[in-house]
């Protein structure tokens, strides 16, 4: 670690890099974060930085299993609609206030009611039934219950009551950042940074750390995430021992650090896969299942991950949704994945009647793995002779357009690990794309109406099959995204998680 | 003078009512909103607008406009949706980087392509000239970006004499010494800047010296260097004084390839990263103040002018 410049090096500089060192880490971001209320929002940064403040009620373990965090169990009742759940006592909020049962109930509400996450659930009600002691009603039995409550993102995290009635549908503002996690909001600078700091009156859960569960322990004593947009920016900086991390490495500069001595390389644990949903709802594609398999049968995804992607050390061509290791994780269903066979999808397009009318490919330019991917499907389709029109807009205009069915007939987006496939968009009736079939309501049901963790790892099997059947979206490939690490710095976690944290972690 | 100060600044109160109206309505008219940027990919239709609705984005367009043209009048540029934090906040935070980073662009500018301008004029025609004139070629013709990266690469990667990224605030701990962090950006964004200033001085410098006055003033015997410095430098400035306006505006809004590489929290990063977002009332707050910045500037030009020239009537 330097502390200093030699040319600019001044006392000044000197006095403000040394206190600096030890007790901060400075983690470049691939930009600026929007609000940390993360209730309102899914966006990957957001969680990643807001998790440091604030926590939810269970919390998943290294295996992916969510386990009691905030609360300290639950019990769901025979018919599966009602589950009553127990608080840790002596749970201390930023603000110098205890962690009762009414502000657990009054973030659920807020966030079933407002979230970006909504109605997953299917909570129709929660109440304090005692000082520490919160009873939820469901519309309909839901299996994944301790899942969906354990994830932060977009997730039910917990804040003070008079908070969250406050700013019932819009964002909580900064200056009421008020959680119960290992470090506290310190400062927002547009551009510049975003600082948490150290809650020293943190009450952490008795048990060791595993994964996001059990205890956490804020070491650094502040934590500052720093956008940084430019990627060969991000490298040099911790190179030059100006960041601590840096993440969204890209896959082209992945053969220069690999070898690096002077930085640690975290690939990521938690891969992301492109998607291209189909139209259900309107247009040449909607009531056409056999066209939608025709599509299917024209694309090699190999060809698109090398093309987007290009490191092979970091892209998998997997059908699978879940990755190998998750619970999750089967083949099922997943033949029809990674064809590429033109002359086949141009007779199975024939026998579907399909006349010859461009598809609408919707595509931001924003992420450039959507476009290179789509770039590469219209080439492949255009080989199998179905013509594909590009509708290339930039990230903001696609999620308008794509709400409007007229618009497109196929979409690109992409979707980070999930813990449980309820969290899955194209499950969603109302996510674009509006896949609603009776085989679909039939699988949810069975994947929704248990907690049996067998029962339900079996029900997911036949969805994943029904979804390479019914083909309302499809998979591009695993593609795993690396953040780089000063060689000093010491992380709970060997490979990165989805949302990266830093209690726990420090320098040596 | 000051009938046509008066008269400059009518027009130009003029000139920023058109121009709010035409960003205001531009801005609305892209596709997006900032409400689905905001709830993320994995909201539903419904969700968005239940939240346009409280933000007051479903009004007409007129409506909004005189909602926020009267807040602006009064000095209240509204709020960021995204930050969350007053646009004036956003955009002071912003102006004090871009405009140091420009100030400091600027004196390597001068530093740099008004005497060699006029080394290559002087030497017009010789090795120097060509030299010179290759030089500016190249790095008028190289990507910002491009010297931004090398600059990190070998001083703060490799030689570890500059921080590789970022500016922290002078007003805040390391005071000027934080003007470091300025120093490798500003090399990058002066060097295509300064390259044009050379061209445009040695042109120029090269035009007034075939004038009349000017072999007048060799056929009396004046000295060279008086003849360069005091009769054709003089003159000669005029059009560069002009240029020098514009770049100045320029390197303060369009410096967003330098900001995106050092990681500066500039002005124009965080307009083109707002109009990703459509966060509006950063996006309309921004393009207000430029167009402020760009008649303060545009009118403080023209008064130059007669500093220079005393023929020049206002």
């Amino acid at each position: 670690m330097r502390y200093g410049y030699p040319l600019g090096a001044t006392a000044l500089a000197l006095l403000l890099a040394t206190p600096l060192g030890a007790q901060t880490l400075r983690y470049a971001t691939i930009g600026e974060p929007p609000s940390l209320d993360i209730q309102m929002g899914t966006a990957t940064l957001a969680t990643t930085i807001a998790q440091h403040m604030f926590e939810t009620l269970y919390a998943f373990d290294g295996e992916g299993v969510p386990q009691p965090f905030l609360a300290t169990g639950g019990e769901v009742s025979e018919d599966g609609l009602t589950v009553k759940i127990t608080l840790r006592e002596g749970v201390m909020f930023h603000d110098g206030d205890e962690m009762t049962a009414e502000d657990v109930a009054a973030s659920l509400l807020r966030w079933s009611e407002f979230g970006a996450r909504a109605g997953i659930l299917g909570l129709e009600s929660a109440e304090a039934t005692g000082d520490h002691e919160v009873t939820l009603t469901l519309s309909e039995p839901n299996g994944a219950w301790q899942s969906i409550l354990a994830h932060p993102n977009g997730g039910p995290v917990i804040y003070p009551a008079d908070i969250v009635s406050e700013a019932e549908g819009e964002p909580i503002s900064p200056e009421n950042y008020v959680g119960t996690g290992p470090y506290v909001f310190g400062e927002l600078r547009p551009n510049r940074y975003v600082e948490l700091t150290r809650f020293d009156d943190y009450t952490p859960l008795d048990a060791p750390a595993d994964g996001e569960a059990g205890g956490r322990e804020a070491l650094f004593e502040t934590l500052q995430f720093i956008p940084v947009p430019d990627v060969g920016t991000r490298m040099s900086g911790v190179q030059a021992g100006d960041y601590d991390y840096a993440e969204y490495i890209s896959g082209d500069l992945y053969g220069l650090v690999a070898e690096d001595p002077a930085i640690q390389v975290k690939i990521s644990e938690a891969p992301i896969f492109g998607l291209m949903f189909t139209n259900s709802e309107e247009g040449p594609l909607s009531d056409n299942i056999p066209l939608r398999e025709a599509v299917l049968a024209a694309l090699d995804m190999e060809q698109a991950l090398q093309v987007s992607v290009g490191e092979p050390e970091l892209y998998a061509v997997d059908g699978a949704f879940f990755p190998e290791g998750s619970v999750w994780h089967t083949e099922a269903g997943t033949e029809p994945y990674n064809q590429g066979d033109p002359e086949k999808a141009r007779q199975m397009a024939e026998e579907a009647g399909y006349d010859g009318t461009p598809l609408k490919l919707l595509v931001s330019t924003n992420y450039r793995e959507h476009f290179d991917q789509a770039t590469v499907f219209a080439r492949q389709l255009g080989e199998a002779g179905i013509e594909t029109e590009m509708v290339v807009v930039d990230w903001a205009t696609l999620l308008t357009l794509r709400g409007q069915p007229s618009e497109w007939d196929l979409f690109m987006t992409h979707h980070g690990a999930m813990p449980d496939p309820v969290l899955f968009t194209v499950v969603n009736e109302s996510y674009p794309g509006w896949w609603q079939t009776d085989e679909r309501d039939a699988a949810m049901a069975a994947l929704t109406e248990t907690s049996d963790l067998d029962e339900r790892v079996a029900a997911w099997a036949d969805l994943q099959t029904l979804i390479w059947e019914q083909v309302p979206t499809i998979k591009v490939g695993d593609v795993y995204s690396f953040d780089i690490a000063s060689p000093n710095l010491q992380t709970p976690w060997e490979d990165a998680p989805a949302f990266p944290h830093f209690w726990g972690a420090s320098t040596n | 003078m000051g009938r046509y100060v008066i008269g400059r600044i009518g027009a130009a109160a003029a000139t920023l009512f058109a121009a709010s109206i035409v960003i205001f309505s531009f801005i609305h008219l892209i596709p997006g909103d900032p409400v689905s940027v905001m709830l993320g990919d994995a909201a539903t239709p419904e969700q968005v607008a239940a939240l346009r609705e409280r933000m007051g984005l479903d009004e007409p367009i007129w409506v909004q406009y005189l909602v926020w043209a009267g807040n602006a009048l009064q000095g209240d540029l509204g709020r960021s949706i995204f930050f969350e934090t007053p646009v004036t906040q956003v955009i002071a935070d912003g102006a004090e980087t871009s405009i140091l980073l420009a100030l400091i662009t600027m004196i390597w500018i001068v530093l740099f392509g008004i005497p060699v301008g006029i080394l290559a004029a002087i030497r017009q025609g010789t090795w120097i000239d060509q030299g010179l004139s290759g030089l500016a070629m190249l790095l008028a013709s190289v990507p910002t970006f491009w010297v931004g990266l090398y600059l990190i690469l070998i001083f703060a990667a490799g030689l570890g004499w500059f921080p590789s990224s970022g500016y922290p605030s002078i007003f805040e701990g390391g005071g000027l010494a934080n003007l470091q962090y300025l120093l490798l950006p500003s090399i990058a964004l002066a060097a295509p800047n300064a390259a044009l200033i050379l061209r445009l001085t040695r042109a120029s410098m090269l035009d007034v010296s075939r004038e009349d006055f000017v072999r007048t003033a060799r056929a009396k015997g004046i000295r060279p260097s008086r003849v360069v410095l005091r009769h054709i430098l003089r003159n000669a400035l005029l059009a560069v004084v002009s240029a020098f306006g514009f770049t100045f505006a320029a390197l303060i809004s369009e410096a967003v390839v330098t900001e995106t590489v050092f990681a500066l929290p500039g002005i124009g990063r965080t307009v083109v990263q707002s109009i990703l977002r459509r966060d509006y009332p950063v996006i309309q707050g921004v393009i207000l103040v430029t167009v402020c910045l760009y008649l303060v500037i545009n009118l403080l030009v023209d008064l130059s002018y007669r500093l220079l020239d005393p023929r020049v009537e206002l």
